[in-house]
């Protein structure tokens, strides 16, 4: 029965970026092969719904020891995970994360950029991160940091036009995220610079 | 006063308009509606907008989402998505209600007491199913009216 398996121990949540996963540790079976079961458990479910708990359906019977939540850890409010081992009809007591998970506390990194020059204007592409982030990027023509101008924008794995160059300037990028669901924004990356292309007219 | 809050609209839209045909499907009464009878929300004024959200809210924390289980897994997490995103915006209003920045008019608390009368007078699984199923009735009349 159930006293066979030991409860999964080590049950941790990471979330980076909006992502969230479930992980914890194997328990191991000599010559068998351990399925996990992960539920989840809001506030709402806890003030509203009598403390009830949802299976998350992709993590029922997984061989694996990772879970991802992020479809459903989708409001900014307090949940608990729990996840239970299982081997044929054997069920091993739950193993509850200890306190609360709010996605408020994921961590937020600079958003993966490239700045191009082309000709006498100033690009830049932006890593796709999911469709809860904006970015925020600031570019000035190096030497007038004092004159940084903004621009906010959603747009992903595509070039954005950020501004016609002088000739042979050379102009600074950087960039932050912002997640508008929980109010926060990352660090900035680092700068990039780029020169637009010399003067092509010829004094005759 | 005014009361900003900000909740993500585009999560709960997306989280309903995945189960939004599944949940309308379990609404037999198609002539009968709980938010728009007997007049739309669109006719609320704007000073009592604050308050009959707040009420909204409260009406579908309290009432709606506990009565909506089914036995569709994928269904279930959506509606647990969108009940905890309506608790934590009614945390909000309810602050602001607080700093009385949500004064409840006549108008609202009548437009209240008549969705209740709708909602009550049908059974209680009913109910629930089809408040939930006019979900996006509020959502297109909060995002019309930020």
């Amino acid at each position: 029965g159930e006293a066979l398996l030991p409860a999964p121990q080590s049950i941790s949540i990471l979330s980076t970026n909006m992502k969230h996963f479930l992980t914890w540790s194997p328990v191991i079976v000599q010559g068998a092969t351990v399925r996990y079961s992960v539920e989840f458990q809001g506030e709402y479910e806890r003030e509203h719904a009598n403390g009830s708990w949802i299976p998350i359906s992709e993590c029922s019977l997984t061989a694996a020891t990772v879970c991802n939540l992020t479809e459903d850890i989708a409001a900014s409010v307090a949940y608990k995970l729990r996840v239970r081992a299982e081997l044929g009809a054997a069920r091993s007591p739950w193993g509850t994360t200890e306190g609360f998970f709010n996605r408020v506390t994921t961590s937020l990194t600079p958003p993966l950029l490239r700045v191009l020059a082309d000709g006498y204007h100033l690009l830049v592409e932006l890593a796709d991160m999911g469709p809860a982030f904006q970015f925020r990027v600031l570019y000035w023509r190096k030497g007038q940091e004092s004159r940084v101008q903004q621009k906010v924008t959603r747009e992903v794995s595509s070039v954005v036009h950020l501004d016609t160059m002088e000739a042979g300037a050379e102009y600074c990028v950087k960039a932050q995220t912002h997640v508008e669901a929980i109010n926060r924004s990352s660090s900035f990356s680092p700068t990039q610079c780029v020169r637009a292309q010399g003067d092509t007219s010829v004094w005759l | 006063g005014a009361c900003r809050v900000s909740m993500s609209m585009t999560e709960i839209r997306a989280g309903f308009t995945a189960i939004k045909a599944n949940i309308q499907s379990r609404d037999p009464i198609r002539t009968l509606s709980i938010l728009s009878h007997p007049h739309s929300l669109h006719k609320v004024k704007s000073s009592d907008r604050c308050c009959i959200t707040h009420h909204l809210f409260t009406f579908y924390v309290d009432k709606v989402f506990k009565h909506c289980r089914t036995e569709d897994s994928f269904v279930n997490r959506k509606i647990s998505s969108i009940a905890n995103s309506f608790l934590s915006a009614r945390r909000k209003l309810g602050q602001c209600r607080e700093q009385n920045n949500c004064v409840c008019g006549e108008e609202s608390t009548e437009k209240f007491k008549q969705i209740l009368a709708n909602y009550e007078g049908l059974n209680v699984t009913s109910a629930a199913m089809k408040s939930l199923g006019e979900l996006d009735i509020l959502l297109d009349w909060m995002e019309k009216s930020r």
